[in-house]
């Protein structure tokens, strides 16, 4: 193998949202629990959530290269092969995401979408309501609290497998994706780095991105129209 | 006709006894319904005080007395809808209201005793009162939701 190379491929935007995501997630995992005296800290939580949500959807159109939708989400044919070098424990340079990692993220952005949206109509049986409850039927609010308790079976699920797909990557093909996530940077073979070319979006558009779905949040929650 | 008022009214009392024995057999998924019932009436009327407390509407000295006195009233009925004969009924209930009686009783105390002093400090029109006591009551529903309710 030739030497390696040291390539920075995630920004500093990608990097902040995830980890701020890792910590709003555990304050959401224990507020959520620990009962109704958290609620109204759980739902506030829950908006800056919804909104670093929504940022990254944006930051997936609009982003740096491996930050775009379009970049990492692949074919059936990428994600065998992936898979494939998974299973050999072959290691598999890629820059951003690898394939199946990559939908991962899809998923992940989709279950926490869901998990926000059905916070917005959920209610408590006693004096909260979520923003948007009012637009629907108790029944419907109800219904949709109860999909608010399960999908977070799932999102956990979800999470548990992204920890132990990184966990295997640096365990069996020796690929720190964890510090990677901290850095930026990814040491890779330099032949792979050669293809790597990324295109870093300014940290200025990331910043205008959050205050939209900030502000779109706040136009949700207060719905002033 | 002193006597026969009380006569009268010996009877009635008697007729509510025996009423009240025939709600303790009511049949299981009726007495969900009925504790169901008792609970929806009480959001009704904890719903407008709550309003009041959070500024989203303005304070009403004779609708917070009106709504506590039902409460209070309220917060005592669901409770021998938790009869063990609606242990298998369909419902949000957490087994643990039917295996840990001692602890779903101090739940139900404190729910009772959190609305007499509401009922108590609103009735004597105390708007100070009224926001002191009224924390206790919200915390009285939501920690008994979150150990007897499921989500």
């Amino acid at each position: 193998m030739q030497g390696e190379a040291r390539v920075k491929v995630w920004d500093a935007p990608v990097r902040l949202f995830h980890w701020l995501l890792v910590l709003l997630f555990a304050f959401m995992f224990f507020s959520g629990k620990a009962g109704s005296e958290w609620l109204e800290w759980h739902v506030r939580a829950g908006y800056a959530v919804l909104s670093l949500v929504l940022f990254r959807v944006l930051w997936g159109f609009f982003g740096s290269t491996h930050a775009r939708f379009g970049s990492f989400l692949s074919g059936p044919a990428a994600c065998i092969e992936c898979l494939r070098h998974l299973m050999k424990r072959t290691p598999s340079p890629y820059a951003g995401h690898n394939p199946l990692g990559g939908w991962m993220v899809l998923v992940l952005l989709l279950a926490l979408l869901f998990q926000a949206g059905t916070g917005l109509f959920s209610n408590d049986d006693v004096l909260f309501e979520g923003p948007l409850a009012s637009l629907v039927s108790k029944a419907m609010s109800d219904r949709l609290s109860g999909w608010h308790a399960w999908n977070f079976n799932l999102l956990l699920l979800l999470a548990g497998l992204h920890i132990v797909a990184v966990l295997y990557h640096a365990g069996f093909m020796k690929e720190n994706l964890i510090g990677a996530m901290f850095t930026g940077v990814k040491r890779m073979p330099a032949a792979a780095a050669g293809s790597a070319a990324t295109r870093f979006a300014s940290p200025w558009l990331a910043l205008a991105l959050l205050c939209v779905a900030a502000f779109a949040v706040f136009l949700i929650v207060k719905r002033p129209f | 006709m002193r006597t026969k008022l009380l006569a009268a009214a010996t009877v009635i009392a008697a007729l509510g006894g025996a009423s009240l024995e025939a709600l303790a057999q009511a049949k299981p998924d009726v007495l969900v319904k009925q504790r169901q019932a008792a609970m929806v009436l009480q959001a009704k009327y904890l719903g407008p005080i709550g309003a009041m407390m959070k500024g989203a509407a303005p304070y009403n000295a004779d609708v917070v007395a009106l709504n506590a006195t039902f409460l209070e009233n309220l917060a005592r009925m669901p409770w021998d809808g938790f009869d063990a004969s609606t242990k298998g009924e369909k419902s949000k209930t957490k087994p643990e209201a039917f295996s840990d009686p001692a602890k779903f009783k101090a739940a139900a105390d404190q729910l009772e005793s959190a609305t007499a002093k509401l009922g108590a400090v609103a009735r004597a029109k105390d708007e100070a009162g009224v926001k002191a006591a009224f924390g206790a009551v919200a915390k009285a529903c939501g920690g008994c939701h979150d150990s007897f309710r499921e989500k």
